[in-house]
């Protein structure tokens, strides 16, 4: 017998429900909603942020081994959950089972092997095989088609000295390098120092990352790092490739320390359980926003990205983001600007795919960065939440020009912590793979599937997955197949462009009156890259502005406002929990139901013009379909079910409504007296 | 750069203020005939070729080349015809709000900039010493125009021309009582009758309260039993500030009605401004006059005004919680100030947030917002009469007024009920326009975007209610911005005696004959569309805001309708026209009389009160009230949010409930921000507009083709097409599932 509390505009009210620890997640009756995995009042281990426990109206983080059991159990989740349970009418046994059971579960270390993944891996039922679109980038071929699909396989070949793991165990087994770079010098320090392509503009100018060398004290290991790294500069600076500019992210991104801190305060606004420091805080609202300095680092990593698209598409020139282990911020920024760039990475597949290169085979350390074996605290970062809020902010700006949605971004964030899913839950393609043949010895091999995240259907019926798409995704007008369709997204690419690309082509050649203007243009290039190589000058303005002084194109270049009043919080995801910020009947996703709604009568009175048509004898009396009077909806919709909560606006401070509560409070115990006999 | 530009020039301003009879600017005039839209009456003061205007502020680059010219109206910058041949679309020739123009009024800051001097200021009596470079206007609907004069000894052009706006920016106000508009007001009339008849008589019906007919109407609307409609004031002999008409209880004669005139300020009674369906009345009144006697004989006419036949009265002090017009001021000085596109004032990005806090505008929105649902809740929950009491009602009881009124009534959410609304709680009622929005520039010291704050707290709810509204975010703005354009009788007068007063003499000594062979005296029956003003016999001359086709072109009004718009499924109107019997009208008369409970609300507390009445204004102490209610004061209160629940399911379809959490009260961003690089989007992506319209078509197609076979099916109305629909056949819309 347990309790919870179930926070509502009201006050207090009480849930009876039984709750027993899994393995993985505990869980309420209450089925409910349409993530087929997690109910709403299912937490999964992973999601468990921080216990606290009451103890005569003080709150007290809970771990460890304790010595007198809580009247009140708050937990917090990952996904900004708040949960209170009462334990005041529970047998003190179960008590102490249930909350030792959680902390143990939830907080202390364990190994990789005890994570749910295997267990349900091997427990599962095998998956028929679903036709998964997504492109993987586990096999040599997806290179190969990446490659061609942007043009980059002139300059650019895919290797694979790295099978079985030759090279390193953070790289993916196949990845692409400049052509001219020699096997040795891949192997030579474990793939340190190399530049691995990522993504190639139609204008040949190419997007590398690289691991940089560790700081080394002896100066001769030093010098022959720094005359290898000459020899590499060498080899790419030759034609056919261009001016590489190169672009250390740790001095110009905040440090991962920076980032987690941020979040840390950020996460704070939002998790809240009790409304009254909701009210409060309103007045500074504002300034407890700015001085968690999350947005602001949203807006660097969005300002790099649009310098970076600024060096490709308006200049020409290649760019090298440099970072220890290629596998943080790089991920960030390139993903962002490949996102910003490529109209193909704004449908879901792409997007998916795009995940899948830069962060799933690329060597996000998700296992680390999102601490989900306990292990190293220090290590936790909020990387890819960074990043997915900077996708966010662009989908807000320019919702046509993605095919998913803000809710696709939002459950795809909580996805990070369901354990069913191989996707987040490594920290490489390698320990993957070695873990996975490992348990392949003395199991049966064949069943052993992992499931990555990009199946939705594991997670949601086909109806709730309507949600995940944008209804007003300018799609890209299609053309008969056999024509290239990269020549075309390049044409339509080139038209958004700033003026200032069409100067910057050496090989086009220019007009006369074009040629002072563009010899002080490379004349100054060449200066400023020579005086501050490592100096970040953020001299993209210009290109900036000139871009939004036109107007967007879906399909092509994006960038995002980064002023002041343009970054702006990913209410969706941070809000949705809170019934004080639930409006009812309102918020965007009225609009968005509605669209779909009227969707499918233009559909369904497209198909009955066309059967009109077809058939010419009238059908006689045909009612036209009836507008679905869809339930009233609240703002919070995907996440928070409406009749939990009150349905009324709230007086907010009046004395006598808390001599109400404990009225009904206490009507309410007896009731539970009642239940608690019959069961 | 200039050589001559350190000589100061020594020439006088023209003297006087520029006449518009002027020789000089009347052949300038004919000359520029054909170069300058002019409409007829608007004179061209000044004007300078070839001046540049600087198309965007932050990057610097990006000009047009262009005339600029000062006329009596505007300053208006005209665009070679090379470059405005490519933007295409010929704009509608009387528009005072294309993006190149701007209203005289609309203008608060006139700057010119020199390379050598600093940037100064400009007023009619500041004399210009240096040849201006760059001519900056700094307008109130936050845009910012820079003009950048050309370098080809053109220089005295540029001088004159930037006094000339200068001294036509001052004296377009600064002499009461004459109207400085008045001949180009009344041509600008004429042409726009001319131009936009027909599509004058499509535009929304709105009930302008100035007759009695309106009043009935929308008193029988509200289906409000026990009221009636009162014409004591109709001289305008009782208090000159109220409107004409006045909804008293109905067991009050004009008689006893007249005796609790004195016991309010300004002589402005409690009455009614809305009537809840379930039985509860929302009132407005003045304070309590100091003079005002509790123990003379007709203080029971005032109980009874207050109490409008209920056994609770709840008072709320409007006051309490929002801000006071100076307040408001402040912060919409603040805020303007940090949302001009001028780089040389902007904010740090990263310090933003905190400089947009600081302005404290979006906590005055929070304020009348919550305040605003409130009161809401307390019509809802309870049958009871709340008034709402401001010391002098004129400015934040309209605001709050209106917007639980929008917040309670489904009908006030579509753009005919919302311009009933305003015309009944603001202009009607009188907030006193001309001195809030200081388009005469009379006194400084009483401006205060009262209106605006409310337009703001509209658009709030229309961001978080997206469906709820029949207008748009494009039609607020055009509201906002229509209220800096000095033709409209709606915002150029403190109250609707004023008004009229007005409109008589105007009536009585300006018969006027067509001017330039326009058309004779406006018909009266297109100018006062749905109201009954035509057997008075007055000549409103002056148009109202309400015809929108004046100013904007169809396409443009097109973008006021919501496409997302769903009226609530059982609407409220059912249960507004009177069906439901409200609870509190059959309670007897004689219960009122001595038991009534008063209580006051405010800061979110409910308090009884001993005394009933009546309490001076200021005479109860604040402290006292609020942070000790008494016990007898608890144990009185039956009042409970849950005592209903399962009327509750019932509820919101019609009341909004709104919420002013920090993160949800948000930056009116396409209004306020404009002037900045922020691309104009609309509020809804063009597919919502096109879904609907193809919705629209596909139905009517669908309905015309059965109509052959079978009974006509029409279910949400048969809505004229579109005027931008396309025609024929268009199915780009090809649903990505």
């Amino acid at each position: 017998m347990f309790v919870r509390i179930v926070q509502s505009s009201e006050g207090s009210m009480l849930l009876s429900a039984t709750v027993k620890t899994e393995n993985w997640q505990f869980k309420y009756k209450e089925p409910e909603f349409k993530n087929k995995l997690i109910g709403e009042n299912d937490i999964t281990l992973h999601c468990v942020d921080h216990i606290y426990g009451v103890y005569d109206e003080k709150k007290k983080s809970l771990f460890g081994q304790l010595k007198k059991y809580p009247e009140k159990l708050i937990i917090y989740c990952k996904d900004l959950r708040v949960f209170t349970f009462c334990l005041r009418y529970t047998k003190e046994e179960e008590v102490k089972r249930i909350v030792s059971g959680i902390i143990h579960h939830s907080q202390t270390p364990k190994l990789l092997k005890r994570l749910f993944l295997f267990s349900y891996a091997t427990a599962a039922p095998t998956n028929t095989d679903t036709q998964n679109q997504t492109v993987m980038f586990d096999a040599i071929k997806d290179w190969r088609d990446e490659l061609e699909r942007t043009k980059g396989n002139m300059k650019y070949k895919v290797v694979s000295v790295n099978e079985a793991y030759k090279v390193s165990e953070k790289l993916p087994l196949y990845f692409v390098v400049p052509m001219s770079l020699s096997e040795e010098n891949i192997l030579q320090y474990q793939g340190r120092g190399i530049p691995i392509w990522c993504w190639s503009c139609h204008n040949g100018a190419s997007l590398l990352k690289m691991s940089a060398f560790p700081k080394e004290q002896e100066d001769s290991t030093s010098q022959m790092q720094k005359n290898f790294l000459d020899g590499v500069y060498r080899t790419i600076n030759k034609p056919p490739y261009e001016v590489v500019k190169t672009d250390d992210l740790s001095n110009s991104l905040p440090s991962l320390q920076e980032i987690q801190t941020a979040y840390v305060r950020f996460k704070q606004l939002f998790l809240i359980d009790n409304s009254t420091d909701f009210w409060d805080s309103d007045v500074k609202w504002f300034s407890l926003l700015e001085s968690t300095n999350w947005l602001e680092i949203v807006r660097r990593c969005l300002k790099k990205a649009i310098e970076v698209a600024d060096y490709l598409e308006g200049q020409n020139t290649n760019v090298l983001l440099v970072e220890e282990n290629a596998s943080d911020l790089c991920c960030v920024v390139s993903s962002l600007v490949q996102v910003m760039m490529d109209s193909y990475y704004r449908t879901k597949l792409g997007f998916q795919s795009l995940i899948q290169k830069e962060w799933v085979i690329g060597g996000h350390c998700f296992l680390d960065r999102c601490n989900h074996l306990k292990q190293n605290d220090k290590e936790e970062a909020p990387v890819f939440l960074l990043f997915l809020d900077c996708v966010w902010q662009l989908v807000q700006q320019y919702p046509p020009a993605f095919e998913f949605t803000e809710t696709y971004l939002t459950v795809l964030s909580d996805s990070l912590y369901i354990p069913i899913f191989s996707t987040f839950f490594f920290n490489s393609q390698h320990q993957k793979d070695t873990n996975m043949s490992g348990e392949s010895h003395h199991a049966q091999s064949s069943h052993f599937r992992f499931l990555t995240v990009w199946d939705w259907s594991v997670q949601f019926e086909p109806k709730a997955q309507v949600l995940l798409n944008n209804p007003l995704y300018a799609e890209k007008p299609k053309l008969d197949k056999s024509q290239r369709k990269t020549t075309r997204c390049k044409h339509q690419r080139q038209l958004s462009l700033p003026l200032t690309q069409t100067k910057s082509s050496p090989k086009r050649g220019f007009f006369r009156e074009e040629t002072d203007h563009f010899i002080k243009n490379i004349l100054g290039k060449r200066i400023s890259k020579l005086i501050n190589s490592s100096d970040e000058l953020h001299n993209f303005t210009e290109f900036y502005d000139s871009w939004h002084c036109k107007p967007v194109d879906f399909h092509g270049l994006l960038l995002p406002h980064v002023e002041g009043p343009g970054i702006k919080v990913w209410a969706q995801r941070y809000l949705r929990w809170i019934p004080e910020a639930q409006l009812l009947g309102g918020g965007t996703v009225v609009t968005a139901t509605k669209i779909l709604d009227m969707m499918e009568e233009v559909q369904s009175l497209q198909k009955k013009m066309e059967e009109k048509h077809s058939q010419t004898v009238s059908q006689g009396r045909e009612v036209l379909p009836v507008l679905r009077n869809s339930a009233r909806l609240s703002s919070l919709f995907p996440f928070a079910l409406l009749q939990r909560h009150s349905l009324k606006p709230v007086l907010p401070t009046s004395t006598w409504k808390d001599l109400e509560d404990e009225e009904d409070l206490a009507k309410r115990d007896d009731e539970f007296v009642d239940l608690g006999d019959v069961i | 750069m200039l050589p001559g530009s350190r000589t100061s020039f020594k020439i006088q301003p023209h003297g006087l203020a520029p006449v518009p009879k002027g020789p000089k600017s009347s052949d300038k005039r004919n000359r520029n005939s054909q170069a300058f839209p002019c409409i007829p009456g608007e004179l061209v003061l000044e004007e300078a070729a070839r001046v540049r205007k600087i198309v965007r502020s932050r990057g610097g680059e990006g000009s047009v080349l262009g005339t600029l010219y000062c006329t009596n109206l505007r300053v208006s910058f005209v665009p070679e015809p090379a470059l405005s041949d490519t933007v295409g679309a010929p704009r509608h020739p009387t528009c005072p709000h294309n993006e190149h123009d701007v209203v005289l009024p609309c203008i608060r800051r006139l700057v010119a900039v020199n390379s050598f001097t600093k940037a100064k200021m400009l007023t009619a009596s500041s004399t210009l010493k240096f040849i201006p470079e760059e001519l900056v206007l700094y307008c109130r609907d936050f845009r910012v125009l820079r003009f950048r004069f050309h370098e080809s000894g053109l220089e005295p052009r540029a001088f004159q021309v930037t006094m000339a706006i200068a001294q036509a920016q001052q004296s377009s106000g600064g002499r009461p009582g004459t109207w400085p508009y008045s001949t180009a007001i009344r041509n600008l009339e004429n042409v726009w009758l001319r131009t936009e008849e027909a599509s004058l008589l499509s535009s929304f019906p709105t009930l302008l309260f100035e007759g009695l007919c309106d009043w009935e109407k929308e008193l029988r609307r509200l289906g409000a039993a026990g009221w009636r409609v009162s014409s004591v004031n109709e001289r305008f002999d009782m208090a000159t500030s109220l409107p004409k008409y006045l909804w008293v209880p109905s067991r009050l004669l004009d008689n006893e009605l007249k005796r609790a005139f004195a016991h309010f300020n300004a002589r402005r009674i409690p009455r009614l401004c809305w009537h809840h369906p379930g039985g509860s009345n929302l009132l407005r009144a003045a304070g309590f006059h100091v003079d005002s006697d509790p123990e003379k004989e007709d203080v029971r006419c005032v109980e009874a005004l207050m109490l409008a036949g209920h056994t609770q009265c709840v008072v709320v002090e409007t006051a309490a919680d929002l801000p006071g017009p100076a307040d408001i001021q402040l912060s919409y000085l603040k805020l303007w100030t940090l949302c001009l596109p001028d780089s040389s004032v902007a904010v740090a990005d990263e310090k933003w947030l905190s400089a947009l806090e600081g302005t404290r505008w979006l906590d005055h929105v929070r304020a009348c917002l919550r305040k605003a649902s409130e009161v809401a809740t307390l019509l809802e929950e309870k049958t009871c009469s709340v008034v709402l009491q401001e010391s002098d009602d004129r400015d934040l009881n309209c605001l709050l007024a209106s917007l639980v009124q929008i917040l309670s009534d489904p009908h006030t959410r579509t753009q005919a009920g919302f311009q009933s609304l305003l015309q009944k709680e603001w202009v009607v009622a009188g907030h006193p326009f001309l001195q809030r929005l200081n388009l005469l520039r009379d006194n400084d010291r009483e401006e205060s975007p009262v209106f605006l704050l409310f337009l703001d707290c509209v658009w709030q709810l229309l961001q978080q209610f997206p469906t709820s509204f029949e207008y748009t975010e494009a039609y607020l703005v055009a509201l906002h911005d229509s209220s800096y354009i000095p033709f409209f009788s709606t915002f150029l007068f403190n109250c609707q005696w004023e008004r009229d007063r007005r409109n008589q003499h105007r009536a009585s000594n300006q018969i006027y004959a067509s001017v330039n062979g326009w058309r004779e005296p406006p018909p009266l029956e297109i100018l006062q569309k749905g109201s009954c003003l035509a057997k008075e016999g007055r000549v409103p001359y002056l148009p109202t805001i309400w015809d929108w086709a004046l100013r904007y072109t169809a396409p443009e009004r097109a973008q006021f309708r919501n496409p997302a718009y769903t009226r609530g499924s059982n609407t409220g109107n059912a249960i507004l026209n009177g069906n439901c019997a409200p609870p509190g009208e059959d309670k007897p008369e004689a219960t009122l009389a001595r038991n009534g409970a008063m209580y006051l609300f405010a800061k979110g507390a409910l308090l009884l009160q001993t005394h009933l009445f009546p309490w001076k204004n200021g005479s109860l102490s604040k402290k006292g009230w609020r942070q000790a209610p008494s016990s007898e004061s608890l144990s009185e209160q039956e009042w409970s949010l849950r005592s209903k629940p399962s009327s509750c399911l019932l509820q919101p379809d019609g009341l909004l409930c709104p919420v002013s959490l920090g993160p949800l009260i948000r930056l009116w961003r396409r209004c306020y921000l404009r002037g900045s690089s922020e691309v104009q989007r609309g509020l809804f992506a063009p597919t919502l507009a096109e879904l609907a319209n193809e919705l629209d078509l596909l139905r009517e197609r669908l309905g015309d083709g059965q109509a052959m076979g079978s009974p006509r099916v029409t279910r949400h109305g048969s809505r004229e097409p579109q005027p931008g629909a396309p025609e024929g056949k268009r199915s780009p819309l090809s649903p990505s599932r």
